[in-house]
């Protein structure tokens, strides 16, 4: 099945407060809810303390070498 | 299978029933679910399936020592255990049955599972806690894959209706009748909250809801032919 017009979620994580949120991967899901439970079934590798997802969309590019 | 002792009272009989076929039907559930990992429709889904297999087949073999608390001892028979609902005995055809499923069969023994939250089976009352805990996901994926459908209409759509009405048929009736009087006595004890018409009132009222919000519609009758259930297999 075709997903090119689908949502991309850029997928961040963190294992500690203290440490920045790291990129650690992408999952493509139109739906929202289903975009937060792949995320973290699929980035389960690390015992993490805080995972975000952000469409690629609203990503904005403030320096492009 | 189980041996049930030679003397129990009608209310513990009733628990031993529902307790040994919620794990063999979770475990039935599991290998379904397992089985699409590799075959779902992209891979976030198929990495989604294999997470809930691996939360349902967790519940099946931390369920059966429950049944250890009022007095069964069973043994460890594999995945292939029991008398699971027919549906979910053999591999799920299609996509549409996968989701229906997760919305209905998932739906009706943890709508169970939540009466036993609090259930005076001490032992029992913590694995409902900590499946329900897991199970809220499923309910995620289950909802948002029947909007999905809902979306693209159609053939899926007239699919998946068909699936919830066939996994209706056999799992509303997993509860059992609600004059059972073993049940009414495990209610009166605090094993469970609530009976069987109460957890298809429940299942059925959020099905309904879920797909009115959609405007499509499914039909989901209240069993009323009881004459040849099996109380030990459920079916």
């Amino acid at each position: 099945m075709s997903r090119e017009h689908e949502t991309v979620w850029e997928v961040f994580a963190r294992k500690a407060y203290e440490e920045p949120l790291h990129h650690v991967g992408t999952v493509t899901e139109d739906d929202e809810d289903l975009a937060l439970l792949s995320a973290r079934a699929i980035y389960d590798e690390q015992p993490w303390i805080h995972m975000i997802i952000v469409p690629r969309q609203a990503i904005r590019e403030a320096i492009r070498a | 299978m189980s041996a049930t002792p030679p003397a129990v009272d009608a209310g513990t009989a009733t628990m031993i029933s529902l307790i040994g076929s919620l794990a063999d039907n979770k475990g039935a559930l599991g290998r379904r679910y397992g089985e699409w990992a590799v075959s779902a429709p992209t891979i976030e889904s198929a990495v989604a399936a294999a997470a809930m297999a691996q939360d349902e087949l967790g519940h099946a073999r931390s369920t059966y020592p429950v049944l250890a608390k009022l007095g069964v001892e069973r043994e460890d028979e594999g995945l292939d255990a029991g008398a699971p609902m027919p549906v979910i005995a053999r591999e799920l055809p299609d996509w549409a049955s996968f989701i229906a499923a997760n919305l209905v069969v998932d739906g009706i023994l943890t709508t169970f599972v939540a009466t036993a939250r609090d259930s005076s089976i001490e032992p029992l009352a913590q694995r409902a806690r900590k499946i329900l805990q897991e199970e809220g996901a499923h309910r995620v994926h289950a909802e948002a894959w029947l909007r999905r459908i809902c979306r693209t209409g159609g053939g899926d759509l007239e699919l998946l209706r068909q699936r919830i009405e066939e996994m209706w048929s056999q799992a509303a009736r997993w509860p059992g009748p609600d004059d059972d009087p073993g049940y009414r006595e495990a209610i009166e004890r605090g094993m469970v909250s609530e009976g069987p018409a109460a957890i298809r009132d429940r299942v059925r009222r959020w099905l309904v809801a879920s797909l009115e919000t959609h405007d499509a519609a499914v039909t989901l009758e209240e069993p009323a032919e009881w004459s040849a259930w099996d109380p030990e297999r459920r079916q």
